[in-house]
C-alpha cells in the first residue's frame, strides 16, 4: 500500500528546477484505491468484497428516513403522529401519511441512493471479477433484488449494468425494468445453491424475487401472471423452510437460526449498525422498560383502526405494544409532561386512539411497534435480523396468486395455514378481502403493506386523517435530487 | 514605533555631529541656549537639528537633548527637527534660553510594510496591503492574535461569537471566497507559510499586515484566495548592549452578560408548566464571575551583530462556568546575527506553546435557559442517588439538569506547538541576495472526553464512557529565493525576486472510545471500560500526507518615486489535485502613480491611485479527494459464525468517486484604490474598490448514484455525491479607511481612527459544471424538537449566498396561531441573509499628558440572524411547557402564539449592532529611575454596551453554522445563532506594563 511521494529534494534550487522530482504522486495512507484491490491477492478478499455488496442492502432498510420509513408511513398501518413541535419535521412525514409528498422530500433520496448504490458497487464487483461465475450469477441477482425495490417504489428507473456506459441513464420503462429482473433472476437462478443460506441469495430467495414480482405484475406492466407468481411461491414452498411454532421467533434478538425466514438482512448492533425501530416507534419513558443504552424518539405508532382489525384472540396482535408501560423493575412508568388534556394522564399508557396526527397528538397516543423484540440493554442499532423474505409471506403469496386463477381451494388451504400457526379460526371460505387483510395481519412492519395496497386498489382510499389521493401517487417521484444532478432523468407523470 | 525611533535616532545623532562642526561659527553673536524634549515623555531628543531658518547654519542636540547656538541679528526664527517629529519653528525674540517641544510625527516615518516575501516602503505599494502596528491593536484580554484585528481593517472581519476563552475565531476577508476548502486567510508567521497561530502570542507582535486584495496574495498562489494575514514578531534590540526587560502582567474579570429574559417559577406554573416545587435560577446556578491573569515577559538587547529576543507568555483564562478555562504558555527566542560585515545574516526564531483547554457541554447553555424553573438541583431519593449522583433528573424528552450536564461530562484538550524557523541571507553584491529558510512546524493535541456513569445524557445506558484522542500535524518547508535590485536608468529603479519552495504537511491521529465502567475512571484508564464495540465506542486512526512544490518570481518598478508597477507569477504543483490537472499558475499585475509628484495638489501630500489584477487558488479540504479511496464499511464474517474469528474483516466502502480532473478553485479578483495623505500626512487614508469572480469551486456533489462514473471510465459511481470543480461566485465591496493623527483639543490630543466595508453580497452565478451540479443548496435545519427536516438556508442560483428562506408570518389567529403564507418548501420567500451588508471599526486614542484613553466601536449592519430561543421557545402550546420559556422583547405575548413552534419570518431578526468593543485608560508614570524606562498602570473593559434590537445571545455575524451536518459546507449556512451558544461576556482588566532599561 505504501507507495511513494517523491522525496523531498532538501538540494539546491538550481536542481529542482530541472523539474526531477516536479511530479508528485499523492500517498494514500490509511485508505486503498482500487489498484490496490485489483492488486490483492488475498484469497479471502473477494468473500469480503461480495459481503461489502450485500452490506450496502443492509444499511439503512432499518433506520428512520429510509425506503423502510416511506413505505410504512405511506401506507394504513404506520403514522408518525406529530407530538406539539416534536417529529413536525418540516411536515415531511405528515405529507407522507396524506400522500401529498413533494419529489424534493430527503426520504426518497436516501432510499434512490440506498439501492443505486448497491448498483454500483455490484456493477464494479462484476467487472472486477468477469470470471468468477457464481459470483457474477449471485451478484446479478442481488441486483435485481434491488431493482424489484426500484421497480416497486419508482417504476421507470434507468437499468445500470455492468455493460452500462458513458453518460447519464435515461429512465427506462417499466416494462423494460419488469423484464430485467425477470431476465437476470432467469438466467442466474441455477447457478445460485439450494442450501439455505440466509444472509445471502440461494436459489429459494431468487424465487422468492421472482414470486414477488409476478404477483404485481399487473401493477408493474399492465399484464397480470399469477400462474407465474404460483408457480415461483411453490418453487419456495418446496424448498428447506417451515413456519415457526411461535411467531415471534421470527423477530426476536436471536433469530438467526429461524426455520421460516428465507432471507435475511443481518443487522448486528456493534458490526453491522442501522436497524433502528427500538428508536424510532418507543415513547422516552420506554428506556426504562428494556434499559436502552439511548432514549427512544417517540416516533412511529399504529394507526387504531388497523390494530381495531386483528382479532383479540390473534397472537399476532402482540405485534403491537398496547396498554399500560412499565419499567424493568416493574414499577408504572409516569410521564410527568404529559399533555394536561390527555385522558390517560400522567401514567405511560400507549393507547390505540390517536387524538390527532397533528400538530398536537398525545406523546403516549398510539401503539407501538412491537414485533421485533427489544433486547434488554439494547442499543440504537438492533441485532435483531430482519427478514425481507419469509415462508408465511410466499404462502400467502402462493393463497392469493391460486385465488385471483380461480382455485379458492388451494387458496383457503394455504390461508388457514397461517392463520393456524396465528392462534385464530381457520376460514371457510376465502375472499380477495380475507386475502388481503391476512397480509396485514401477518406481514406488519414488514414492507408490505404499501404494495399490497396498491395491489387491491386500496392505496388511494381515505383513512385516517388522509383524503383521497391521485392515482399517481402509487408511484413515488423520482428524486428531485436525482433529476438534478442527471437531468436525463424524467419525472414520473402527476408530480 | 518607538523603538524605531531610539535605533534611527541613535544613527541620525552621530550624523548629526559630524554635520554639526563643520558649521562655522561668528564670533559676534549672542548665544542661544535650549533643550528639545519629546511632547509625549518630556524626555530630551538627542541628535535634533537646530537650525537657524533661510541659512545652513545649525546644530544638533546632545545625549540630553541640550544645544547651544551662536544667534547673528536678523536671525529670527529656528527651526527643529528630527526624524520622526514635526518639525517646529521657533520665533528666537530676546529668549535667550529655549524649550521645545517636539511632537512625534508618525506618518512621517515612512512605514516598511511587510509583503510577501520582503517588505516595501508603503509608499510604493500598488496593491490593498494594510498593516497594523501594535499601538493600534484591541486592548483588554485578548489571547488570540486575531482578535487584535478586530474590526480594525476594512474588509477582515473576524467574529467570535460568545464569551468561552476556547471559543474559535472566525476570520472573513473581504467575504467568502469558497464553500469550505480554506475560508480562512492563510496565516504567514516570520515568513512561514500555514503557520499554526497558536505559535504567537499577541504579546510578541510587532506587526500584522494583511495582503487583502488578489494580486498582493497572488505570490501565495494555490493557498492565498482566502487572503493572506503576515505576522510578524518582535525582534526589537537595543545595539548599545542593553538589555530591555518588560513585564506586562494582568487580571481580568469576566461576568456573563446579555441573558435571554425566561420565566420565573411562578410565571412557568402558571403558563402550565409542571411544578416540581422548587425555585432554581438554573443560570445562575451554572455560571459565576471568572478571574483570569496574563503575564508577559520579555528580554531583549544586542550587541555588535547580534540581536535577540526572549519571551515568556503566561496566560490562565477561566470561562464564566467553572470547567472551562483555557491555559496557555507561549516562550519565544529569535535570535539574528551577522557575519563578514553583516553580508551573511543568520535568522532563527524558535517558539513553543502549551495549550490546556477545559470544556462543558455547551448543551448546558441552553438547558440552563430553559430547564424547568421549579425544578431542583438535587434530590435526595434512593433512585436520584443511585442513577443520578443525586442531582435531579426526569425521563423527558430533551430534558437534561444543566449542573448534572456541565459537572458529569468533561472534555480537555493538550495542544502542544513548537515552530522552529532558520533563516540564512547572504548579500553576493550590495544589490544581489539569495536566502534559504527551512522551517518545522509541529502541532500536537492529546484530548479527553467523559462522561459519568450517573450522566444522564449519554453515560445513562451506556454505563459510563470515556474516550482519548490525538491529532498531530505537522508542516515542513524549504524555501529559497533569490533578491535583485538595480536602477536601470535614471530614476527608474528594478527590484527583482525569485523563488523555490517545497512543502510536506502531515496529518495523523487516533481515537479510542470505550464505555461501561465500574467506576468513572475516564480517559485515564481505558482498559477499564468493559465494551468496546458498539455504540459509544470507537477504535481508528487516520494520516495523511502532501506535498506542494512551487516556482514564485516578482518584479517592482519603481520611476522618479512617481510610478510604480508589479508583476507576480506562482506555479504550484500539489499532490492532492487529480492526475490531469497537476499544476496551477497564479500571476498578478498592479500599477499606482502619486499625482502629487504629477501635479500641484495642494492640500494633498500623497494622492495615489493604484490598480491591480490577480489571481490565487484555493486547494482541496483533502489530500486524497481526488482517488476515490476506499474506506472501512461494516465488520464482515464470511461464515457468519461468531465462534471462528479468522475470517472477520473490515469491509470496504467507497467514501467518494474519484474524479482525475480534480483541481485548484479559482479566484481573479480586480482592486482599484486610492492612498492619500493631507496636509503632511495629519489625515490619512484609503478608498479601495474590489470585484472578484471566483469558479471552479470544490464540492462534494451529488452524482448519478449507480451511473457510470464520467471521471473514471470504466467503473460506476458507488458513492451517491463526487468532488468536483463547479460553480461561479462574484462579489464586490468598497473600502474605507481614514486616520487623523492628533487633532488638538487644548491639552488633549485626540487621534480618530475609522473604517468601513460596504459588502456586494456574494452571488451565486452558478452552482454546476457541464451537466453536474444544483439549482440550488440547502441547508441548515434549525434542528430538535420537530424541526430536523426544514433547511432553512437556501443557495439559489443567481441570489446571494446564504439566503434564509421561510414562510413569512402574516399574523396570529385571535387564538394566537400561525397565519403563514404558505407550508410548501417550494413557495417559501427569501427572509433574509446571515451576511452583513457592511461593517465598521471606529478607533479614538485621546492624550492628556501621561494620560491615555482609548475606545473602539465595533459594528455592522444589514445582516439576519436566526434566533434559535425564540425559534423554540417562547411558544405557549401545551408541548412546550416541559420547557421553560424564553419573553424577549420580540416575543408576542397577547396573544401568546399557541401553535407548535415552526420555523417562520418572525423569527430571522435584523442584527444590525453598534458595540463598545473595547476601552483603555492608562497612565504613565515619570520615572527618574536610571533603570526603569517606564511604568505604566492601566484598565480596560470590553463588550462594554452593545446597541442591537436583535433579541438572542449575540448579534454578532455568524459566518459559520456549529450544528450544520458536514464541516465542510458550514460556512454556506451563515446567519443562524444556535441554542447551545455560549453566553456573552462583559471582561474588565487591570493591569500594569514595566519596561526596565
Amino acid at each position: 500500500m505504501l507507495k511513494y511521494i517523491s522525496k523531498i529534494c532538501l538540494v539546491i534550487p538550481a536542481v529542482f528546477l530541472l523539474g526531477s522530482c516536479w511530479e508528485l504522486d499523492q500517498e494514500v495512507l490509511d485508505g486503498v484505491t482500487a489498484e490496490d484491490i485489483a492488486n490483492s491477492t488475498n484469497p479471502q478478499l473477494i468473500d469480503v468484497l461480495k459481503a461489502s455488496a450485500y452490506s450496502r442492502i443492509v444499511g439503512s432498510w432499518g433506520g428512520h428516513n429510509s425506503i423502510w420509513s416511506i413505505h410504512e408511513v405511506a401506507s394504513d398501518e404506520m403514522a408518525i403522529p406529530q407530538k406539539g413541535a416534536d417529529w413536525e419535521d418540516g411536515g415531511l412525514w405528515l405529507r407522507m401519511h396524506r400522500h401529498t409528498w413533494q419529489p424534493s422530500d430527503e426520504a426518497f433520496n436516501n432510499s434512490w441512493n440506498y439501492c443505486y448504490t448497491a448498483v454500483g458497487e455490484i456493477n464494479n464487483l462484476i467487472i472486477s471479477y468477469p470470471d468468477v461465475v457464481a459470483l457474477n450469477a449471485e451478484l446479478k441477482v442481488l441486483r435485481a433484488l434491488v431493482y424489484l425495490w426500484l421497480i416497486d417504489s419508482f417504476g421507470n428507473v434507468p437499468i445500470i449494468t455492468e455493460a452500462s456506459s458513458g453518460g447519464n441513464p435515461t429512465n427506462n420503462s417499466r416494462q423494460e425494468v419488469f423484464n430485467f429482473i425477470e431476465s437476470s433472476i432467469k438466467e442466474n437462478i441455477d447457478l445460485l445453491p439450494k442450501a439455505d443460506t440466509k444472509t445471502t441469495l440461494n436459489y429459494y430467495s431468487a424465487q422468492a424475487i421472482l414470486a414477488k414480482l409476478y404477483l404485481n405484475a399487473e401493477i408493474y406492466t399492465g399484464t397480470a401472471k399469477w400462474a407465474e407468481a404460483e408457480a415461483a411461491a411453490d418453487e419456495v414452498i418446496a424448498g428447506p423452510y417451515s413456519l415457526t411454532t411461535n411467531f415471534f421467533s421470527n423477530f426476536s434478538t436471536r433469530n438467526g437460526g429461524s426455520t421460516e425466514n428465507i432471507l435475511t438482512l443481518p443487522y448486528d448492533q456493534d458490526n453491522a449498525g442501522g436497524f433502528n425501530l427500538v428508536q424510532m416507534t418507543l415513547h422516552y419513558l420506554s428506556q426504562n422498560t428494556y434499559n436502552l443504552q439511548e432514549q427512544p424518539w417517540n416516533g412511529y405508532a399504529s394507526l387504531e383502526e388497523f390494530y381495531n382489525s386483528f382479532d383479540d384472540s390473534d397472537i399476532r396482535k402482540s405485534s403491537f405494544l398496547e396498554g399500560p408501560q412499565f419499567a424493568a423493575d416493574g414499577s408504572r412508568l409516569n410521564d410527568i409532561s404529559a399533555e394536561a388534556n390527555d385522558p390517560d394522564g400522567q401514567p405511560l399508557t400507549f393507547t390505540p386512539e390517536i387524538n390527532q396526527l397533528a400538530p398536537n397528538a398525545y406523546r403516549q397516543a398510539g401503539v407501538r411497534v412491537g414485533k421485533f423484540e427489544f433486547a434488554t440493554g439494547a442499543a440504537s442499532s438492533l441485532s435483531n435480523d430482519y427478514p425481507l423474505f419469509r415462508l408465511a409471506d410466499i404462502i400467502l403469496v402462493k393463497a392469493e396468486a391460486a385465488f385471483r386463477q380461480g382455485k379458492t381451494a388451494a387458496a383457503l388451504t394455504a390461508v388457514n395455514q397461517v392463520r393456524s400457526r396465528a392462534g385464530v379460526a381457520p376460514l371457510a371460505a376465502v375472499t380477495l378481502d380475507d386475502l388481503y387483510n391476512e397480509r396485514g395481519f401477518e406481514m406488519f412492519a414488514e414492507a408490505s403493506r404499501r404494495t399490497d395496497q396498491i395491489r387491491f386498489g386500496k392505496f388511494n382510499q381515505p383513512w385516517w386523517e388522509k383524503g383521497q389521493s391521485e392515482p399517481f401517487r402509487a408511484l413515488f417521484p423520482i428524486p428531485l435530487q436525482q433529476i438534478n444532478a442527471n437531468p436525463s432523468l424524467v419525472q414520473n407523470p402527476g408530480y | 514605533m518607538r523603538n524605531h525611533l531610539q535605533k534611527l535616532k541613535t544613527l541620525l545623532l552621530a550624523l548629526t555631529l559630524i554635520f554639526s562642526v563643520s558649521i562655522v561659527s561668528n564670533a559676534q553673536n549672542r548665544t542661544v541656549t535650549g533643550t528639545v524634549l519629546d511632547a509625549t515623555l518630556g524626555d530630551g531628543v538627542p541628535g535634533a537639528t537646530v537650525l537657524i531658518k533661510g541659512t545652513t547654519r545649525g546644530v544638533a542636540t546632545d545625549l540630553d537633548g541640550k544645544f547651544t547656538i551662536e544667534v547673528q541679528p536678523g536671525d529670527q526664527i529656528l527651526v527643529i527637527s528630527f526624524i520622526g517629529y514635526t518639525t517646529q519653528e521657533v520665533e528666537i525674540g530676546n529668549q535667550s534660553n529655549i524649550t521645545v517641544n517636539l511632537e512625534e510625527d508618525i506618518q512621517s516615518l515612512q512605514e516598511a510594510v511587510v509583503i510577501g516575501y520582503g517588505s516595501q516602503d508603503k509608499k510604493e505599494i500598488t496593491s490593498a496591503v494594510v498593516g497594523v502596528k501594535p499601538e493600534d491593536f484591541n486592548r483588554g484580554n485578548v489571547s488570540n492574535p486575531a482578535q487584535l484585528l478586530q474590526g480594525k481593517v476594512a474588509g477582515l472581519s473576524i467574529t467570535r461569537p460568545g464569551g468561552s476563552p476556547n471559543g474559535a475565531t472566525n476570520i472573513r476577508l473581504r467575504g467568502l471566497s469558497t464553500f469550505g476548502a480554506n475560508s480562512s486567510p492563510l496565516i504567514v508567521l516570520d515568513g512561514v507559510i500555514g503557520a499554526s497561530i497558536e505559535n504567537v502570542d499577541p504579546n510578541d507582535i510587532q506587526s500584522i499586515d494583511v495582503l487583502k486584495d488578489g494580486s498582493a496574495a497572488a505570490i501565495y498562489g494555490a493557498r492565498g484566495s482566502s487572503g493572506v494575514i503576515l505576522i510578524t514578531t518582535t525582534k526589537k534590540a537595543n545595539k548599545d548592549g542593553r538589555t530591555a526587560v518588560s513585564i506586562n502582567t494582568f487580571g481580568t474579570m469576566d461576568q456573563a452578560t446579555n441573558l435571554i429574559p425566561t420565566l420565573s417559577a411562578e410565571e412557568f406554573v402558571a403558563r402550565g408548566g409542571t411544578d416540581f416545587g422548587s425555585n432554581t435560577d438554573w443560570r445562575e446556578e451554572l455560571i459565576s464571575d471568572a478571574f483570569s491573569y496574563t503575564t508577559n515577559a520579555s528580554v531583549s538587547g544586542g550587541f555588535n551583530n547580534t540581536n535577540y529576543m526572549a519571551s515568556v507568555n503566561w496566560r490562565d483564562n477561566q470561562g464564566i462556568v467553572n470547567g472551562v478555562k483555557n491555559e496557555r504558555l507561549n516562550t519565544r527566542l529569535n535570535i539574528s546575527q551577522g557575519a563578514l560585515d553583516n553580508k551573511l545574516r543568520f535568522n532563527i526564531n524558535l517558539s513553543f506553546s502549551n495549550v490546556d483547554s477545559e470544556d462543558i457541554n455547551d448543551g448546558a447553555f441552553r438547558y440552563a435557559t430553559l430547564y424547568n424553573p421549579t425544578a431542583p438541583i438535587f434530590e435526595n431519593t434512593e433512585d436520584a442517588n443511585n442513577r443520578f449522583g443525586g442531582y435531579f433528573q426526569r425521563d423527558l424528552f430533551d430534558f437534561y439538569n444543566p449542573v448534572a450536564l456541565a459537572n458529569q461530562q468533561k472534555f480537555i484538550g493538550e495542544t502542544k506547538t513548537s515552530l522552529a524557523s532558520y533563516r540564512v541571507e547572504y548579500d553576493i553584491r550590495p544589490n544581489l541576495t539569495v536566502s534559504a529558510q527551512y522551517s518545522q512546524d509541529r502541532r500536537n493535541t492529546l484530548s479527553g472526553a467523559f462522561w459519568s456513569r450517573q450522566d444522564f445524557q449519554v453515560g445513562f445506558g451506556a454505563g459510563g464512557s470515556a474516550q482519548r484522542n490525538t491529532f498531530d500535524r505537522q508542516q515542513k518547508i524549504f524555501e529559497s529565493t533569490i533578491r535583485y535590485e538595480q536602477d536601470i536608468t535614471d530614476g527608474l529603479n528594478m527590484t527583482l525576486l525569485g523563488g523555490v519552495a517545497m512543502q510536506s504537511t502531515k496529518n495523523q491521529g487516533f481515537n479510542a472510545r470505550v464505555r461501561q465502567y465500574l467506576f468513572d475512571l475516564g480517559w485515564d484508564n481505558l482498559g477499564a471500560g468493559s465494551i468496546r464495540l458498539g455504540n459509544n465506542t470507537d477504535v481508528s486512526s487516520f494520516a495523511n500526507e502532501d506535498q506542494l512544490n512551487s516556482l514564485f518570481g516578482r518584479a517592482n518598478f519603481n520611476y522618479n518615486n512617481t510610478y510604480f508597477f508589479s508583476a507576480s507569477v506562482r506555479a504550484e504543483t500539489y499532490s492532492g489535485f487529480g492526475a490531469n490537472n497537476q499544476t496551477g499558475v497564479f500571476p498578478a499585475l498592479s500599477a499606482g502613480a502619486d499625482f502629487t509628484q504629477i501635479f500641484d495638489m495642494g492640500i494633498f501630500n500623497q494622492f495615489k491611485p493604484r490598480v491591480s489584477y490577480g489571481v490565487t487558488g484555493n486547494l482541496p479540504p483533502s489530500p486524497t479527494l481526488s482517488l476515490g479511496v476506499f474506506g472501512n464499511g461494516n465488520r464482515i464474517d464470511i461464515d457468519g459464525d461468531p465462534l471462528t474469528q479468522n475470517d472477520v474483516f473490515v469491509g470496504i466502502v467507497q467514501n467518494s468517486n474519484p474524479n482525475q480532473d480534480l483541481k485548484w478553485e479559482t479566484k481573479k479578483e480586480f482592486n482599484i484604490g486610492i492612498d492619500f495623505g493631507l496636509w503632511n500626512d495629519k489625515v490619512t487614508g484609503s478608498m479601495d474598490y474590489y470585484t472578484r469572480n471566483i469558479s471552479d469551486l470544490l464540492f462534494n456533489v451529488p452524482v448519478a448514484t449507480g451511473a457510470p462514473n464520467p471521471f473514471d471510465p470504466g467503473r460506476f459511481n458507488t458513492a451517491s455525491s463526487t468532488w468536483v470543480n463547479l460553480a461561479d461566485l462574484r462579489a464586490a465591496g468598497f473600502e474605507f479607511a481614514l486616520g487623523v493623527n492628533g487633532i488638538d483639543l487644548g491639552a488633549v490630543k485626540w487621534t480618530p481612527n475609522i473604517n468601513f466595508t460596504i459588502y456586494d453580497k456574494t452571488q451565486i452565478q452558478s452552482l454546476s459544471a457541464g451537466e453536474l451540479g444544483f439549482d440550488e443548496l440547502r441547508f441548515a435545519t434549525p434542528g430538535s424538537p420537530g424541526q430536523n427536516n426544514n433547511p432553512i438556508i437556501y443557495n439559489r442560483v443567481g441570489q446571494t449566498l446564504g439566503d434564509i428562506y421561510g414562510p413569512r408570518l402574516l399574523g396570529l389567529t385571535d387564538g394566537g396561531e400561525y397565519i403563514l403564507s404558505t407550508t410548501d418548501p417550494d413557495e417559501f420567500e427569501k427572509l433574509g441573509n446571515g451576511l452583513p451588508k457592511g461593517e465598521f471599526g471606529f478607533a479614538n486614542n485621546f492624550v492628556y499628558g501621561q494620560w491615555n484613553l482609548s475606545f473602539f466601536f465595533r459594528g455592522a449592519w444589514g445582516h439576519d440572524l436566526y434566533n434559535s430561543y425564540r425559534g423554540f421557545y417562547e411558544n405557549g402550546d401545551p408541548a412546550s411547557n416541559t420547557w421553560n420559556s424564553v419573553i424577549t422583547d420580540k416575543t408576542p405575548t397577547n396573544p401568546l402564539v399557541t401553535s407548535t413552534p415552526t420555523f417562520n419570518s418572525s423569527y430571522v431578526e435584523d442584527a444590525s449592532f453598534v458595540r463598545l468593543d473595547n476601552m483603555e485608560l492608562g497612565y504613565n508614570f515619570k520615572t527618574n529611575s536610571p533603570n526603569l524606562n517606564s511604568f505604566r498602570v492601566y484598565f480596560a473593559a470590553q463588550n462594554l454596551f452593545t446597541i442591537t434590537g436583535y433579541t438572542g445571545i449575540d448579534p454578532e455575524i455568524r459566518v459559520t453554522d456549529l450544528e450544520n451536518g458536514n464541516g465542510f459546507t458550514s460556512s454556506l449556512s451563515p446567519g443562524i445563532e444556535r441554542r447551545n451558544t455560549y453566553f456573552q461576556t462583559r471582561s474588565f482588566t487591570l493591569g500594569v506594563t514595566v519596561n526596565f532599561k
